[in-house]
């Protein structure tokens, strides 16, 4: 832990236990692991995908590739604590129990079915501990024929609705991003259970969560789903705009080099029209009007093409704006870690992680939200069982030798098994 | 269930992700009062399209949409009778949700410091394109220009041989938002504790910056940029495919590591056990013969018999549904996702709601729509804060409501 930096203590006192996969549980948990709750991952030998994701130091894993992984630092075991136990054996099971006796919050992201088959459903936890939160994160939810249907985040992005409005302007249908719903669904995940926490402070009770990935996905496009019930349906657009021209990327110099323009008005259109120094094109009267910009649109975009092609993207957007039109240079990972304004910002944070030392400092994206006096940098990251003793012992009161017995039988360990296969 | 019904928040923003953020709240149950200019009030009201075709300040479906259960009133708060109101409002809340470019409030005399010495419990919540400080803060921004500058465009979606793409319905806003629900339950948790509020300062472009698989330290591990094209041939993983009645993106997941095997058996293709497609790269490398084997038979079959069929036998698969077939979705039915809404304007619509069940039930049943133009103004100005009629007509005639 980074002794220099205060403890964010908003969630001080709250416990989480999480059984969490992938990207979108892993993510929500993250967020109040920021916030001072003692978040427990429990991790099983059986299945380290995640700690086989990378991405490596320099693209490759060392021997001890188990706590290396950029995805671990950034919000895999970020803040957080990891028991790693096997909850199937008995002894596991138990120990899983008891810790569930002594915390807030139980979650999972299993396909509905696994945790009542554990016996760690919200039935048999609440009976153990009736003020208990549990949140469920699955693809489809724990009701309805789909309940059963594995997942990923862009099938889910699929039956959402989101890839079919997606893709170029008359093309087919395009994958919104591949982990958009990852995003969105732990961002769901966070706001739900600070929800439900608040709801406890006021009525001492807890609660059961059945969150979707798919109806998280749906949530973002409420105005396609009002649209269709009237018959109106959208086009897939690109970067283009239903109504919007210039609204699009455009070529800059370079190789793969593009800045977006979006004008909306006929005052920004002029805005454009003064800062290209008036162009005799521009001057076309079927580009005086939104409608006949947007009618002739690629024609304008070609001639607009021209112009920007042999421009500098951050050079041009920086022209573009202080002539007070809005451009946004189309950045890549590089540009964004050397960009003056996030630099300004603090945005990019820089952690070293005591358990990773190959992996040296690294630079992560940081939260996009400031709030004075209030920290959400990346602490500590935890190691594979890296409070096995700890949380045994303290959260669910088992004595030495308990823990002993665990470590002999091999149900909490520290290190992949030996027929493990590296990433 | 109306978790956050002892909760008053103002939203004073005029951007998609302070409405989408507000809204976020007010479905929880927050006593929410968006705050338009008079005149055509906030300007998602002049979006298209309208629901019923025809501009109406109360048809556009994104303002529809974004703005379910709220309370509307108008205010013009450049001007000072406004800003006394305004003020007066602020007193009582808890949340106030503004999107002006940075330092504009301030020139009116609404600044952090004045709202927070008027109220110091109140949280206030600013989202910006930029965030409130750095060289782009008086940047002008919107949906596609941050999902350029957040590296969203380059990386994301798209293929790897045509110009970035981005995606639909102002997804860099609604994430914003989401991050800002977070901030403001986070701001008024800590206010359990210090008895005090908070300034949030939360910046559009980082929200799209900051996805879990992420931009930055991919990059910062590898020396790699990340780069769209990940759907480019990869048929098994990505691609989407056409079937009698829509179109499908498979996945090699759920078969044990053997997926020629199973998706072979399942398509009943035995050209699919071919060496040349055993691999993730000699599939991509042969992709055009493996479409060539694959798109036939997917063609064959109707989206939701193959989603039946697949999850019977454990492959996982994806519908690329349209609007219309997620609104007539059994599987949505079944879970009463859905909720109806009338609206003077629209009439009665199934809503979406916020994505989970708490305790089985819909949070978002009984949920009221957005509200039209000034349609809250006699009750917020005058129940809440007791003006009488007179001076009701006073403000109308000087259009400051």
């Amino acid at each position: 832990m980074n002794a220099a930096i205060p403890q964010n203590r908003i969630l001080e006192g709250v416990r989480v236990l999480t059984l969490e996969q992938v990207h979108a549980l892993p993510w929500g948990t993250s967020f109040l692991a920021d916030l001072g709750a003692q978040v427990i991952r429990v991790e099983s030998l059986a299945h380290l995908q995640d700690r086989k994701a990378g991405p490596f130091p320099d693209g490759r894993p060392s021997q001890e590739w188990w706590n290396e992984g950029g995805n671990l630092a950034y919000f895999g075991t970020r803040n957080k604590q990891s028991l790693c136990m096997d909850v199937t054996a008995p002894l596991g099971k138990d120990a899983f129990l008891k810790m569930a006796q002594n915390c807030d919050i139980v979650t999972d992201n299993f396909r509905p079915g696994t945790m009542e088959r554990f016996g760690f459903d919200h039935e048999s936890l609440t009976k153990l501990n009736p003020r208990i939160i549990t949140l469920s994160s699955s693809a489809y939810g724990y009701t309805g024929p789909w309940r059963r249907a594995g997942s990923r985040a862009r099938t889910v992005d699929a039956t959402c609705g989101m890839s079919y409005l997606t893709g170029y302007e008359d093309g087919p249908s395009y994958r919104a991003s591949n982990n958009y719903m990852d995003h969105s669904v732990g961002n769901n995940v966070a706001y739900a259970l600070l929800l439900a926490l608040y709801e406890r402070n006021k009525t001492g009770k807890g609660m059961r969560i059945d969150l979707t990935m798919q109806e998280t996905g749906v949530s973002a496009i409420g105005p396609a789903i009002l649209e269709t019930q009237r018959g109106i349906s959208r086009s897939r657009m690109g970067c283009g705009h239903l109504w919007k021209s210039p609204h699009n990327v455009f070529p800059c110099r370079g190789s793969d080099r593009w800045i977006a323009i979006a004008v909306s008005t006929d005052e920004e259109w002029q805005r454009l029209q003064k800062a290209m120094d008036e162009p005799i094109w521009a001057a076309d009267p079927r580009f005086e009007t939104a409608q006949g910009r947007w009618n002739h649109r690629n024609h304008l975009g070609d001639l607009l093409a021209d112009w920007t092609q042999t421009r500098d993207d951050q050079e041009l957007m920086s022209h573009l704006q202080s002539n007070g039109v809005a451009a946004g240079a189309v950045l890549t990972a590089e540009d964004l870690v050397a960009n003056p304004h996030l630099e300004e910002r603090g945005y990019i944070e820089e952690f070293e992680n005591v358990n990773a030392p190959l992996a040296g400092p690294r630079k992560y994206a940081g939260r996009p939200f400031r709030m004075p006096g209030v920290s959400f940098a990346i602490r500590n990251v935890a190691a594979l069982g890296e409070h096995n003793v700890e949380t045994l012992r303290d959260v669910a009161g088992l004595s030495d030798e308990e823990i002993a017995t665990l470590s002999n039988e091999g149900i909490i360990s520290t290190q992949p098994l030996p027929t493990e296969t590296p990433p | 269930m109306d978790i956050l019904s002892d909760i008053k928040v103002l939203e004073v923003a005029h951007s998609l992700s302070g409405a989408f953020c507000a809204k976020l709240l007010a479905d929880q149950g927050a006593n929410t009062v968006k705050v338009e200019p008079p005149d055509w009030g906030d300007p998602a009201r002049r979006e298209p399209p309208f629901i019923n075709g025809v501009p109406d300040p109360d048809g556009s479906t994104i303002f529809l949409a974004f703005n379910t259960n709220k309370k509307g009133i108008t205010l013009d708060i450049e001007q000072p009778q406004g800003r006394e109101l305004l003020l007066r409002l602020v007193a009582d809340a808890d949340v106030l949700i503004e999107s002006f470019p940075p330092g504009h409030l301030e020139s009116l005399g609404l600044g952090y410091q004045v709202l927070s010495e008027t109220n110091p419990r109140l949280v206030v919540s600013s989202i910006t394109y930029f965030g409130q400080t750095g060289p782009y803060s008086n940047y002008r921004g919107g949906d596609l220009v941050v999902q350029a500058l957040g590296g969203f465009l380059n990386a994301v979606t798209g293929s790897a041989d045509r110009p970035p793409m981005g995606t639909t319905l102002e997804q860099m806003e609604i994430t914003a938002a989401r991050n800002g629900a977070i901030a403001i339950m986070a701001a008024l948790l800590q206010r359990q504790q210090s008895g005090k509020g908070q300034h949030i300062d939360l910046s559009t472009m980082e929200a799209a910056v900051s996805t879990p698989s992420g931009l930055i330290h991919p990059y910062t591990f590898t020396g790699r940029s990340p780069k769209r094209g990940g759907s480019d041939g990869n048929v098994m993983d990505g691609m989407h495919l056409p079937t009698k009645d829509g179109e499908v993106t498979l996945t090699t997941a759920g078969t044990g590591g053997r997926p020629m095997e199973a998706w072979s058996e399942f398509l009943e293709e035995p050209g699919l056990l071919d060496p040349q497609f055993a691999t993730r790269p000699s599939r991509l490398e042969n992709w055009e013969e493996l479409h060539s084997l694959v798109a036939p038979k997917l063609a064959s079959w109707n989206n939701l018999d193959l989603m039946r069929e697949t999850m019977a036998r454990g492959l996982v698969i994806g519908l690329v549904q349209n609007p219309q077939q997620v609104v007539d979705s059994p599987h949505l039915a079944e879970r009463g996702y859905f909720v109806e809404i009338d609206h003077p304007e629209a009439g009665s619509l199934k809503y979406p709601s916020p994505g989970f069940l708490m305790d089985g039930e819909n949070p978002m049943e009984g949920s009221k729509s957005a509200p039209t133009l000034g349609e809250h103004n006699a009750e917020i100005l005058g129940g809440q804060l007791g003006l009488s009629a007179e001076e009701l007509g006073l403000l109308r005639a000087s259009q400051v409501i």
